[in-house]
């Protein structure tokens, strides 16, 4: 793993060959006997099996590397750790949503195939919460971009404070989540919360947002919008900032109206930063999941319950791991295929339009 | 009787504390070319851009054609501007750049369609329409940014420095493709250029400025001859002129030089402020390096610093009694001299000119 760059040369013989450099040989008899113990032996033998293979083919590794390859030792540290905290728990989890398996019980995982995807993407609940998903990415996500793209467009003017204004707008995206939950809980607060006060100057009742599902949502909305327009902003700004002022000079010339400008100079800038808002805004809101657990706990009801929040409850609440771990891959297969045909697309237009 | 196309009185611009236009004036007949002309930054590109409407006056007036337009917008005016950037929309191929003012004035399709194709033909740029404009060479850039304004029909035309971006080969190419298209579209031209070549080659009419004011205006040939200062003198005509200080001989008839004495043409009008003056007054004398001549053994004496050979001339560096002059000499006389030899020159003071030290003014 940490020398791909020696040639394999000599072919089989040199292959098979019984040395302590032998890395390939140590790899492949690391993946036989990782495989051969996950299937054979009982899992609490065969982790460790797997873990001695894992250490003896990442052992042969730097041995052959010792002295001849500093560069990939120098990196073999960073990436035995990514291995440790990131692939491999991946693949572990990968691997899980295949069994039947649960965190709390001493029961060996039992493999079931298919059946929890089928389980899961036939279950009404889940479909329920996808489409609380679905409905929370369209509203966040189009609220951020419009205010981002029209907050953009105020701050590539020049005003008196304009500095300190910015800064101040772009506070909410370097706050921490909790921060903003928290805020925005007292903000919603019925007794004493600054929304609910202001209701009460005109109908004197106490207003309870979250108690209604439509006030639930626009609630989380809001706090989302509120705390992510300023990235949509952000990257706008940049776009609206590279436009040469020359351009617009040249457009006033030839009395171009504001709408023309616009479309034929302002947008070509432009559009590429905020396709790639778009993009990143529509992941993080897939998997949105702190500000509805910090503001309303999915309620009420479960009607804001993101699919996050319920692969919280089910990993963690009811401990039905191997059902968590295939609701998240079943997600992040979604994000994936959606990313990539978005991808698709934008690249396509991107070449038509250079022709 | 001539109408005036353009009539700029006091215009006043300051950006801050930088003024870029002081109280110019310009009075530019229709149908001239006419060439605003001065080293960068003093004022010429502000000039344009007042007269296109992109900038408003702090003071003084623009008049286009016989009508105020000092506080009128950009649409209406009349007027197109080439910029120096080109300024071109990248985004858009070089058929809609062209076509972009006319679609602006809702000009049907069909006769867009025409005058993008006529004037793509005139400018002999018919073969890079379909393409994105950076993809267009230099040249070909140039040309799509003057035909987008002259697409437009405008009366009047303003050019700021559409040359510098070019390397000299299409410069020169393009110098005469600009007179062409004056004689071929009749409309008037304002130009603006820091390149004296530029600007003697192209105006019908030169003004010269400095610090946001006209010093000069007048034809190639008169700034040449009669420059008004010294700042003049220098800027008009290449290498520069030699400005040399000077003062009155103890004669009426003669000019004191570090290098020796010039007798005074009697017929030259600054003869008689020569004259006139106290013996030993100073002045400051102008003598163009191409009327310096070589003389066998006589006139004055001088050193040879540095020779630049420019193929049918070459530039000769002299130092002559704590003057640095300069002389441009035929290739057949300049073929012998070396650094360091000594040189006898002479020039005729009727070519002469002479300047007030004070302010530079030019005498007589």
């Amino acid at each position: 793993m940490t020398t791909d760059t020696v040639p394999v040369s000599g072919g089989l013989p040199r292959l098979l060959e019984l040395r302590a450099d032998n890395w390939p040989l140590a790899i492949i008899l690391a993946v036989v006997i990782s495989i051969a113990a996950i299937a054979l032996l009982p899992p609490e033998i065969s982790f460790w099996v797997a873990l001695a293979a894992c250490i003896l083919a990442a052992g042969s590794a730097v041995y052959n590397a010792w002295g001849r390859y500093k560069g990939g030792l120098l990196v073999a540290p960073a990436i035995a750790l990514l291995f440790i905290m990131n692939i491999f728990p991946l693949m572990w989890s990968l691997g899980l949503s295949f069994f039947s398996y649960r965190a709390n019980r001493a029961r060996a995982p039992v493999f079931v195939g298919l059946d929890n995807y089928a389980d899961i993407l036939t279950d009404p609940v889940v479909w329920e919460r996808l489409q609380t998903t679905a409905v929370l990415v369209v509203l966040t996500v189009t609220v951020q971009m419009v205010v981002g793209f029209l907050l953009a467009f105020l701050f590539a003017k020049q005003f008196p404070l304009r500095r300190y204004l910015l800064i101040l707008v772009l506070t909410p995206m370097m706050l921490s989540y909790v921060a903003v939950g928290a805020f925005f809980r007292y903000y919603y607060e019925p007794t004493f919360g600054l929304l609910s006060q202001f209701v009460r100057l005109f109908t004197g009742e106490p207003y309870i947002l979250l108690q209604s599902t439509e006030g639930a949502m626009a609630g989380i909305v809001f706090a989302d919008a509120w705390m992510w327009s300023p990235f949509v902003m952000l990257l706008v700004l940049a776009g609206l900032v590279s436009v040469p002022k020359y351009l617009y000079e040249a457009a006033a010339i030839d009395r171009a109206s504001f709408w023309r400008k616009f479309t034929s100079i302002t947008f070509p800038y432009i559009r590429g930063l905020l396709m790639l808002a778009l993009l990143f805004r529509t992941i993080e809101a897939f998997k949105l999941f702190d500000i509805v657990f910090l503001l309303t706990e999915g309620g009420p009801g479960t009607s804001t319950e993101t699919v996050s929040l319920y692969l919280f409850r089910q990993a963690i609440q009811f401990n039905k791991t191997s059902d968590s771990t295939t609701i998240s891959y079943i997600l992040l297969f979604t994000v994936i295929v959606l990313t990539n045909l978005y991808l698709y697309f934008v690249n396509r237009r991107a070449r038509e339009t250079q022709s | 009787m001539t109408v005036n196309a353009l009539r700029m009185t006091g215009a006043t611009k300051s950006y801050g504390r930088t003024v870029a236009l002081d109280g110019l004036d310009l009075v530019v007949e229709e149908g001239r070319f006419f060439v605003i002309f001065g080293p960068s930054a003093v004022g010429k590109t502000t000039a344009l851009r007042t007269i296109s409407g992109l900038v408003r006056l702090d003071r003084g007036s623009v008049d286009l054609f016989g009508q105020d337009v000092t506080h009128a917008p950009i649409a209406g005016r009349g007027v197109s501007m080439v910029f120096q950037t080109f300024a071109l929309y990248p985004h858009l191929t070089v058929y809609n750049n062209l076509a972009y003012p006319l679609r602006e004035a809702k000009v049907a399709s069909a006769e867009v369609d025409r005058r993008v194709k006529e004037v793509a033909a005139m400018l002999r740029i018919s073969h890079v329409l379909n393409r994105k404009p950076t993809t267009a060479s230099g040249g070909e850039q140039q040309r799509v940014a003057l035909g987008r304004s002259l697409i437009q029909r405008p009366k009047l035309l303003l050019l700021d420095e559409p040359l510098t971006n070019l390397d000299a080969k299409l410069r020169h190419d393009m110098r005469a493709e600009f007179k062409r298209l004056h004689r071929e579209f009749g409309i008037t031209i304002v130009y603006a250029t820091p390149d004296e070549l530029e600007a003697l080659s192209m105006g019908d009419e030169i003004a010269v400025m400095r610090q946001g004011k006209v010093v000069q205006v007048g034809s190639p040939d008169e700034l040449y001859d009669r420059p008004r200062d010294v700042y003049v003198a220098t800027k008009i005509g290449a290498p520069a002129m030699n400005i040399i200080s000077a003062k009155r001989g103890r004669e009426a008839s003669t000019i004191e030089l570090p290098f020796g004495e010039v007798s005074v043409d009697p017929r030259k009008s600054w003869a008689a402020v020569a004259a006139d003056a106290a013996a030993g007054e100073s002045f400051l004398l102008g003598v163009r390096p191409y009327d310096l001549k070589l003389t066998g053994s006589s006139g004055y004496s001088g050193e040879v610093r540095l020779v630049e050979p420019l193929g049918d001339l070459t530039v000769v560096d002299v130092h002559a009694g704590g003057a640095e002059l300069k002389m441009v000499l035929p290739e057949a006389q300049a073929a012998g001299v070396r650094h360091g030899d000594r040189l006898n020159f002479a020039f005729d003071a009727a070519h002469a000119h002479l300047f007030r030290p004070r302010d530079g003014a030019a005498l007589g």
